[in-house]
């Protein structure tokens, strides 16, 4: 009997670790997939960035962006058209695959020069919004531990829900719950939890659609629980593979403007 | 009175009749601002300092292959002219790989804040010391200006037909420098003007490269000095020998610059650093063996800084030196010469509110001017901003301001 009990117990232990294994592994294979979702070599569109506070006052920013991938680097210059005092000022990225820090420069017209700054600030505000520069960039599976804890459906949407946990400590959240449709792996929806673990941020994706053959997000929103502000961005124009030329990422670019 | 009136007039109709217009059928982007800055001196009896109206406005048309900007502004103090003037008004021309610019332009060299080492193409407006705006203490020059890309490369090569010197502060303001004279001088201007002509042009060349590991540029012009070198002659009496009058005579130098600027990423870092060899620079001299009392020397400007940031505050550093080579005795300026700068800044509010302390330090005198400021953006646009300039130290580069700390508002709109 006694036998019989132990047997009993180490299969059921062994059972559930193979299946936490199984999940966690499905848990980044999944998250593996969004990253992986083509987007094309370059695209290019406009970005208008709605910022409400607690009390419904908006304010508008909108911007000009072009992105060129080339499996090696991602090159993203982004020109602000408004408002009138950020007119004309240039952000030009560039991200590595082989995990080197990025380079970042802005071109400030009124000093009319332009400025390599360190791209160490990505927990920091982009333009004052509630999207933070490693919101906006595509964070790389391996960074997290990842595991699949259920399936929910959104409103005719059936997602995987996929709890992420950072490897570094210092991260500035302690964990993400993504929603990731099925059909299409686009993540959905996204919770950010702070270094309590309380619930800090929710990221709703409001509309998707393919666009020359890519899946692109065309409109999201970032609402910040805790402070009770929420930042809308909306992409207009959007193209893809249009053969955006690398003299697009360059400083003569950033100078002259889009 | 009647021309400004013509002149404000046309701006104002062009101002209003132009956006429609323009920019739905030329394609014409309009834009500038306009500002109010009222500041008080704290010491003595509140005086007003300044209380200058600002509108600026800026007309620009860019296409791929040409362009054109003309930046008018318009000055108006309660005791001064009214200053209309054009801060630049160029012609652009594009290539596949070269660019042209024409015409009055704002040329900026080098990676140092709030310090001109390399950056000598554009001279300075410094009627109010270095208060404003760097924006506005910059001046355009006619220029041509070539340049030419190549990768991440640039190589640019700037012709100045017409020199423009220094704009100093007048007699009566209170940025005039001290002047160390024992006796009031008189002011012989008979050399002090450049003849416009061709052999009088400036020329400058700069290499610049933007790379993963590094930015920099190496540069390097042969132009005038843009502040006067100041020949004295002194009017002795032959009975006493005693000074009894002193003729200074203002008179400009030709200049050789070589140097360079680099801005180098190093973890969370930023690291900057720019330097320029000047040759043939003329300094004020007490020595009797010079009659003139200027000597030419050769001169060394350096700065390297660094940027971080720390709990979500914008650091900045610089150590500049200024080191006169083959110093002699007598020479009024210290050999070495150290300043520092301290930046600060900080927004508040979804960047609504921004706190920021900006600091220059003379080693030698101990000598600063201290400038705090909050701005805080009312909406879209328009910016309120509250700050004070602290001058302290008695003596040297700041301390010679001591007396005109002032507090100040700024209150702008940009559209």
């Amino acid at each position: 009997m006694k036998t019989t009990q132990i047997f009993l117990l180490a299969a059921i232990t062994l059972l559930m670790t193979t299946t936490q294994v199984n999940a966690q592994q499905t848990g980044h294979q999944i998250m593996q997939k969004v990253y992986s979702i083509p987007s094309g070599e370059d695209t290019e569109g406009n970005l208008t960035m709605t910022l409400t506070n607690n009390r419904g006052e908006q304010r508008i920013r909108t911007l000009k962006q072009y992105i060129k991938d080339d499996g090696q680097t991602e090159k993203k210059i982004m020109f602000f058209t408004a408002p009138a005092d950020v007119r004309n000022t240039a952000f030009m990225n560039w991200s590595y695959s082989d995990g080197r820090s990025d380079d970042q420069w802005i071109y400030l017209p009124a000093l009319k020069r332009t400025r390599r700054i360190s791209s160490d600030g990505k927990n920091d505000s982009f333009m004052g919004s509630d999207f933070t520069y490693d919101d906006l960039g595509d964070r790389h599976p391996d960074q997290d531990s990842h595991q699949l804890l259920r399936e929910e459906t959104i409103g005719e949407r059936e997602c995987f829900v996929i709890e992420s946990t950072p490897k570094e400590e210092d991260y500035i959240y302690s964990k993400t719950l993504t929603w990731v449709m099925k059909d299409n792996f686009i993540g959905l929806k996204r919770e950010f939890y702070d270094d309590r673990g309380k619930l800090l941020k929710v990221l709703h994706i409001k509309a998707f659609d393919k666009i020359d053959g890519f899946w692109t997000i065309l409109e999201t929103e970032m609402y910040n629980v805790q402070k009770e502000h929420r930042t809308n961005m909306k992409f207009t124009e959007v193209q893809k593979n249009k053969g955006i030329s690398d003299n697009k990422f360059t400083e003569r670019s950033m100078t002259i403007g889009y | 009175m009647m021309k400004h009136i013509i002149i404000i007039s046309t701006l104002i109709l062009l101002f209003w009749q132009l956006p429609l217009k323009a920019q739905e059928e030329r394609g014409i982007e309009i834009n500038g601002f306009a500002r109010n800055y009222t500041g008080v001196l704290t010491g003595s009896e509140n005086e007003f300092s300044i209380i200058q109206n600002t509108f600026n406005l800026s007309f620009e048309k860019k296409k791929p292959s040409v362009g054109f900007k003309v930046n008018p502004y318009l000055y108006h103090y309660f005791d001064r002219e009214l200053e209309l003037g054009l801060r630049e008004a160029y012609l652009d021309l594009r290539f596949d790989n070269l660019d042209l610019r024409i015409g009055k332009q704002q040329i900026i060299y080098g990676k140092a804040d709030g310090v001109f080492i390399t950056d000598v193409v554009s001279p300075k407006d410094l009627r109010e010391f270095l208060l404003p705006d760097f924006e506005e203490i910059r001046m355009g020059v006619t220029a041509v200006k070539a340049n030419y890309y190549f990768g991440n490369n640039t190589i640019e090569a700037v012709w100045v037909p017409l020199f423009t010197p220094t704009q100093m502060p007048g007699d009566a303001s209170i940025w005039k420098p001290e002047m160390p004279y024992p006796v009031m001088p008189s002011f012989d201007y008979s050399t002090s003007e450049i003849i416009p002509r061709l052999e009088n042009s400036e020329l400058f060349l700069r290499f610049s490269s933007m790379a993963s590991k590094a930015d920099f540029e190496l540069v390097g012009g042969y132009f005038w000095a843009d502040d006067p070198a100041l020949h004295l002659t002194k009017q002795i009496d032959p009975v006493t020998m005693q000074l009894t009058g002193l003729t200074v005579r203002p008179d400009y130098h030709r200049l050789m610059m070589g140097g360079g600027s680099i801005g180098i990423p190093i973890g969370p870092i930023v690291l900057r650093s720019e330097g320029g060899y000047y040759s043939g620079k003329h300094f004020q001299t007490a020595a009797l063996t010079v009659p003139d009392a200027t000597i030419e020397k050769d001169y060394l400007h350096y700065m390297i800084g660094v940027d971080y940031t720390l709990a979500g505050i914008k650091l900045s550093t610089q150590f500049i030196q200024e080191n006169i080579l083959s110093y002699e005795e007598g020479i009024l300026n210290d050999q070495l010469e150290n300043t520092m700068t301290f930046l600060a800044k900080k927004d508040f509010l979804r960047e609504r509110l921004w706190i920021e302390l900006f600091a220059y330090t003379g080693l030698k005198h101990w000598d600063a001017l201290i400038r705090p400021k909050i701005s805080w953006l009312f909406a879209d646009g328009f910016d309120i901003q509250v700050g004070a300039n602290i001058f302290t130290g008695d003596e040297g580069r700041f301390g010679q301001y001591h007396e005109n700390t002032m507090v100040y508002s700024k209150i702008k709109y940009s559209f």
